[in-house]
């Protein structure tokens, strides 16, 4: 506990200072928005010096010898640990957490719209208690799978002792508590209520607790930056002697895509947000029309950075489905150039696509025609993941556990937010569409659908080999049956009150709606309580499950082939690959780990 | 190997009919009261058509593959897969044929439709701000959202010249009934072109209404304006009657 | 940057570890380049490629001449690293510390000029502000990281052997370096 306690101390101790200096140097009074921003700055840098950073790597730069810091057990994942797995670990139950929590912000949601005129909030709260959802939920897509099985796995599935830059790996975990911590405290400064998009100039005018959101969404970007360059490293540097490219997993393939698309437009976020803090507090005019600026820049410096996050969110969910349906079909994976190809050209071709969102801004006519070519390009890559995944599984021998059941939902729930992002990507139908409850449904359902049931499917899948123990069968099956179908029964109803009139983000909408609203109301609660079982199972099985075997799958892939949990090191000595990864019935096929090199040498 | 093949098959035909059943039977938008609600109306009906067997597609193989494909314990390995290249560039044949084909039509086509031609008959300027319209009639009178309602001529094209208040945040002006919309931008001048094609009113359907579509703080669900598409007599005596009460 | 089909062996040594940082930096700097990439696109979207009168011309071509000598003393204090001259290596990245002082210094008295004819609340003015002002928090960072090498290198404790620190930073100080040559024209020659 002692490193927490420090660096909350130090954290505290910082934001002082930072509030302070910009109390004395500036007009801004102490609780101001420039004391928000210079204290969360030395906050964070106090934060993280405190929970280890100093004596990991901070005393190095001044001349010392830097200092590990041991543990055992639990208290490994309460401190700057470097290991991979236990970052892994960290991300992963700090993203459920936060998940829950904006899960529960959502069911206050629904209680709000179960009837059409204004129940539990007033129309300001909701529109902030709306923003504080859209934000943690983007968190937990964007590094939710990233986060957690991209640390915990890439390293694993390539034959590595850890990550390229293990300091770098702990410095980005723990970044993201002060950001979770600064959204949630935003509502002491007068919260934030203008989406987690943020478009000015709402949200250049709006309350102080913009600034909060600003500077903790930055900070997770350059967390969310740190991470995709690791992966990215490791992946190219880190793979033992016989991983060839074409022999990675595919879901390393995937966090590979996804990690470049977080390592370089991520900075248009950034650049967005540091854009409205300086319109904000330098008097500056990037989008205040008086001084010439304009609303239209923000959204596409947010865009291009925005839209490719879905993929940054969505291309790790592939590959742990495909990863899941390959080992759970017994088949090789269908067409794995052309998966690895289509990662690649995702990634590719969703960086230009992002003015789609913009058919209805008023943006230059002669931008909307290429905008609307590309971005239904998208769909022929994506159209290949479909091919990939119900080529695996056609006349497989399929073992139906809870991961592959959750897979078979995903792929369920995916394909039905990438038909109906044709019609979004459609600019005739968008105009439509557009700032609708239909694009509430199509993106809750790509990215719910493309993200959140694939952590849950990976959370299942690779319990074992985090815990060390089974998660029990029976009530994971029941979890995800019922997660899917009332998911179905919330969201199906929430395309047509769109198509019917209601907008988005909105407290209050038409009487005439009322009724298929309470519907969707009803049943978002009742998949609300799945997370119950979802939780206790978990809890539960990390406790008192029976004991996991080091390969419960019989996988043929790396993670598999050590013990369940993988020692310190991941391997007890330097690694090499021989065969493919899902050479399933593959006749005369080498296994993947050929041999565990002489431990001597 | 051949059984499963038309098995599925058979199963995705019906599971596509079934669908376009459904599709061609259901009504689900709101009264379409302009040229333009239509051609939106239009474009929805045929993607949704072309969506109908590539949903059912996917779909039919899963169900298929949950019911016939399944195995015990996970030892069993599957078969060797055959004809990965000539599979997959059927498939690239047909998803690139069907996104060229929707590209065109609804895509290109809906998009010089719905933009349309020529000049307007009629212009009228819309000016949001927190949290209310201002609509400027052509006779220079201009009308509230707090008080008034937005009173249009059928079968005559309108051009809507949107913007909203400097410095103010931004708004969408949105009818639901003429389905499509445009962001009124501080300091920028939007147009959108609408023929509304018949009469109505909001006391009639709650969708003929103005209804601001883009976030705009505390008034933004309640930013709406009521609508009445009247014939051009009626439309002439309201821009009368409002100029006579001295605007 | 190794992208062969073959890949590296576990447990080499040191210049793995090398090229595995050096591969991080250009990482990093692919990273950055789109920050100011989003900028500088900016500056475009909102004022095109106008330029008020008011600009001090003579200062900033100073300033740009004063950041690429900086660069040269850099490299040669990389270089005399490299080659163990532990003298060459502190008065030339004493040098560029100079250098880049004097950048910084030049910039504020730049800043104290363009306030009065073009304020932040104008759009030349933000674009200017906001870009010249990032490239000046890079700087700084640079100053800061040149000056931990020229503390923790005053024992001679870098040299041949453990190079990368120095290499690092000194690669740092030439994206920036670069990162100014294009923000350069894009602020003041258009």
């Amino acid at each position: 506990m002692w490193p927490l306690i420090r660096g909350t101390l130090s954290g505290i101790v910082g934001y002082m200072v930072g509030a302070l200096i910009a109390t004395l140097t500036t007009t801004s009074t102490f609780s101001g928005e420039f004391a928000l921003v210079l204290g969360f700055v030395f906050g964070l840098l106090g934060w993280l010096f405190g929970i280890g950073m100093w004596n990991a790597w901070g005393r190095e730069w001044v001349g010392l010898t830097p200092k590990t810091e041991k543990a055992e057990g639990w208290r490994r994942y309460l401190r700057f640990n470097t290991d991979h797995k236990v970052i892994g670990a960290q991300y992963l139950v700090t993203m459920l957490i936060v998940f829950l929590l904006a899960g529960l912000v959502a069911m206050a949601m629904r209680a709000e719209l179960a009837s059409p005129g204004q129940n539990l909030f007033t129309a300001d709260v909701y529109n902030k208690v709306m923003s504080m959802h859209g934000i943690l939920m983007i968190a937990v897509a964007v590094a939710g799978i990233l986060g957690a099985f991209g640390n915990y796995l890439v390293p694993l599935m390539i034959g590595a002792d850890d990550m390229a830059f293990p300091r770098i790996n702990a410095l980005g975990y723990w970044m993201v508590p002060p950001v979770a911590i600064a959204l949630l405290a935003a509502p002491l400064v007068g919260s934030f209520d203008a989406g987690w998009t943020a478009y000015p100039p709402l949200s250049v005018l709006n309350g102080d607790g913009q600034v909060l959101f600003n500077v903790a969404v930055i900070a997770f970007g350059l967390s969310s930056i740190l991470g995709g360059l690791n992966i990215v490293a490791t992946v190219i540097t880190m793979r033992a002697p016989g991983m060839t490219w074409s022999k990675l997993p595919i879901f390393v393939w995937a966090a590979f895509a996804a990690s470049i698309l977080s390592l370089t437009v991520t900075q248009f976020f950034a650049a967005s947000l540091i854009m409205i803090l300086l319109d904000r507090i330098a008097g500056t005019t990037w989008f205040g029309a008086p001084g010439g600026g304009t609303a239209l820049l923000y959204e596409h410096v947010f865009w291009f950075y925005s839209h490719p996050a879905v993929y940054i969110m969505v291309l790790p969910g592939m590959g742990v489905i495909l990863e899941i349906i390959s080992h759970f079909s017994r088949k090789p994976l269908f067409a794995y150039k052309a998966v690895v190809v289509s990662f690649l050209s995702i990634a590719g071709i969703g960086s230009v696509v992002w003015a789609h969102h913009m058919f209805t801004s008023g943006m230059a006519q002669n931008l909307e025609g290429p905008f609307m070519a590309l971005t239904e390009a998208v769909s022929i890559p994506t159209g290949v993941i479909f091919l990939a995944a119900v080529g695996t599984l056609w006349r497989g021998k399929l073992w139906f556990q809870t991961p592959l059941l959750l897979a078979f939902f995903w792929i369920f729930q995916f394909l039905i937010g990438g038909i109906t992002g044709v019609f979004l990507a459609d600019f005739v139908t968008d105009l439509s569409l557009h700032d609708t409850y239909f694009v509430v449904a199509h993106f809750h359902y790509t990215i719910v659908g493309g993200s959140i049931f694939a952590l849950m499917a990976g959370t299942f899948y690779w319990f074992p080999k985090v815990t060390g123990r089974m998660y029990n069968e029976k009530l994971g099956k029941i979890f995800a049956t019922w997660f899917f179908v009332f998911f179905q029964l919330t969201f199906i109803p929430l395309f047509w009150v769109g198509l019917n009139g209601m907008n988005r983000r909105v407290a209050t909408y038409q009487d005439n709606l009322g009724g298929v609203n309470r519907f969707a109301s009803m049943m978002a609660m009742i998949m609300g309580l799945s997370f119950v079982l979802f939780v206790v199972n978990l809890l539960w099985s990390a406790k008192f499950g029976p004991v996991a075997p080091a390969n419960p799958w019989n996988a043929r892939t790396l993670e598999w082939q050590v013990s369940s949990p993988p020692p310190e090191h991941n391997f007890p000595s330097p690694p090499s690959v021989d065969g493919g990864p899902y050479d399933y019935g593959v006749v005369g096929a080498p296994t993947h780990l050929r041999e565990v090199a002489d431990p001597v040498g | 190997m051949k059984k499963d093949i038309v098995n599925a098959t058979l199963l995705w035909i019906v599971l596509s009919i079934l669908g376009w059943i459904l599709v061609l039977n259901w009504n689900i938008f709101p009264p379409a009261l302009a040229r333009e609600a239509r051609i939106v109306d239009d474009a929805f009906n045929l993607l949704t058509v072309l969506a109908v067997p590539v949903f059912t597609f996917v779909v039919a193989i899963l169900i298929y593959a949950a019911f016939r494909f399944r195995s015990p314990g996970g030892l069993e390995d599957g078969p060797p897969i055959q004809d990965t290249g000539r599979i997959l560039t059927a498939w690239l044949v047909v998803t690139i044929a069907l996104a060229g084909g929707i590209l065109i039509n609804p895509g290109f086509v809906g998009m010089s439709e719905v933009r349309g031609e020529g000049g307007a008959d009629v212009v009228i300027g819309v000016t949001g701000q927190r949290w209310s319209w201002t609509i400027s009639y052509p006779n220079g009178v201009d009308v509230t959202s707090y008080t008034g309602e937005l009173v249009l001529p059928v079968d005559q094209r309108i051009q809507f010249d949107i913007t909203s208040l400097d410095p103010d945040v931004i708004h969408s002006f949105w009818i639901p009934a003429f389905r499509i919309k445009k962001d009124a931008v501080p300091g920028r001048i939007t147009q959108m072109f609408i023929t509304p094609t018949e009469t109505g009113t909001f006391a009639e359907d709650p969708n003929v209404r103005v209804q601001c579509a883009e976030l705009c703080g505390q008034g933004h669900a309640q930013m709406s304006m009521k609508v009445r598409v009247v014939e051009q007599a009626e439309f002439d005596a309201y821009l009368d009657e409002i100029l006579a009460e001295g605007g | 940057m190794t992208t062969s089909a073959e890949p590296i062996q576990h447990g080499a040594g040191p210049s793995r570890q090398r090229r595995i940082n050096q591969l991080g930096l250009w990482l990093f700097f692919a990273s950055e380049t789109f920050l100011f990439g989003a900028f500088i696109s900016s500056r475009f979207i909102t004022s095109q490629t106008s330029t008020p009168e008011d600009l001090n011309q003579a200062l900033a071509l100073a300033l740009t001449i004063v950041l690429l000598l900086s660069s040269i003393s850099a490299y040669l204090a990389e270089t005399a690293n490299a080659h163990d001259d532990h003298r060459g290596f502190r008065i030339y990245t004493v040098a560029t510390i100079t250098l880049g002082a004097l950048f910084l210094g030049g910039v504020a008295l730049e800043w104290k000029e363009a306030l009065e004819y073009f304020p932040p609340g104008t759009i030349y003015g933000t674009a200017f502000f906001s870009l010249v002002g990032l490239h000046a928090f890079h700087v700084l960072t640079g100053l800061i990281a040149l000056a931990v090498i020229l503390f923790l290198g005053k024992e001679g404790r870098f040299g041949s052997k453990d190079s990368w620190p120095v290499e690092g930073v000194i690669k740092y100080w030439h994206f920036v370096d670069l990162a100014w040559v294009i923000i350069y024209p894009t602020l003041y020659l258009f």
